[in-house]
């Protein structure tokens, strides 16, 4: 079988993984900064 | 069995199936002390007990590994318990708030945790008919992930640990599963942000810094998409 195609496939599948990770952190950390941002304008 | 058929010559079955049994041997008795360590750590109160028994586990199949058995490798053994761990300390939490909310075990547990870090377990707790947690959506988490997804990744980590096909694939579809209720949970968090972060020790922060842990399970999905499948057994 010829290699090429399964290393490029491994190489998308790998570059579609780190978007994910970059993906799912990113709306952590905007849900993080929003609970930040109203615990700072109320007074608790 | 023998090599070409010249019994007696060439015979490797000794040698192989000796390899095989002393391998098998040392991968359980490693598993003996890793099992119950994992479970006793998702009690979160045997969990001082159970972490010293884990490591004990771990150090025995390194060091089986490190004599050329053939144990299981130490990143499939520490996602497998990783993942019995995540499922029994979301289980055993919930279950308590769902059915045994009015333990007393429970009562000071869950409300001292309440008013440390998530209002969402001290503000009207037990007042709703259901019991428990009164925070808005927090119950309804509880009834849909706890006899589903927990359940399904406890048995996913199982087949894993077991090196099984089966195992992998329910592995990634349950971080998969991860994936939804972590977005549904943090959106619900954030959206009553303000009841449930109110008058606590720690408000925000603390969670964050408490919680954080849970998204380890999304660590894993990488690994399991790139893992080569050949060394998951049907």
């Amino acid at each position: 079988m010829n290699k090429k195609p399964i290393v490029d496939q491994d190489r998308r599948r790998k570059r579609a993984l780190a978007a994910f990770q970059l993906l799912i952190y990113g709306y952590l950390f905007t849900m993080f900064l929003i609970q930040l941002y109203m615990y700072s304008v109320r007074d608790w | 069995m023998s090599i070409l058929g010249l019994q007696g010559t060439f015979d490797t079955s000794s040698a192989y199936d000796g390899h095989d049994q002393k391998s098998r041997q040392a991968q359980r008795q490693a598993d003996k002390w890793m099992l119950p360590g994992a479970v006793m750590m998702t009690t979160a109160i045997l969990g001082p007990i159970g972490f010293p028994l884990f490591l004990k586990g771990v150090a025995l199949q390194r060091k089986a590994a490190a004599a050329g058995l053939s144990v299981r490798p130490l990143i499939c053994t520490l996602l497998g318990y990783l993942v019995i761990m995540d499922s029994g300390l979301n289980s055993i939490g919930w279950s308590l708030d769902l059915i045994a909310h009015h333990s007393l075990i429970n009562r000071t547990l869950v409300t001292a945790w309440g008013n440390m870090f998530d209002a969402g377990y001290f503000w009207h707790y037990n007042e709703l008919w259901i019991g428990g947690t009164g925070a808005p959506g927090e119950k309804s988490w509880e009834i849909a992930l706890v006899p589903t997804v927990f359940c399904m990744r406890l048995a996913a980590a199982i087949g894993f640990l077991q090196m099984k096909r089966w195992g992998h694939q329910w592995l990634i579809v349950t971080c998969w599963f991860g994936v939804i209720y972590w977005v549904g949970y943090v959106a619900n968090m954030t959206v009553f942000a303000d009841l449930r972060y109110n008058h606590v020790v720690f408000p925000v922060l603390g969670w964050w810094i408490y919680d954080i842990f849970y998204i380890t399970p999304f660590l894993a999905i990488p690994y399991l998409h790139t893992v080569n499948r050949e060394i998951f057994t049907d």
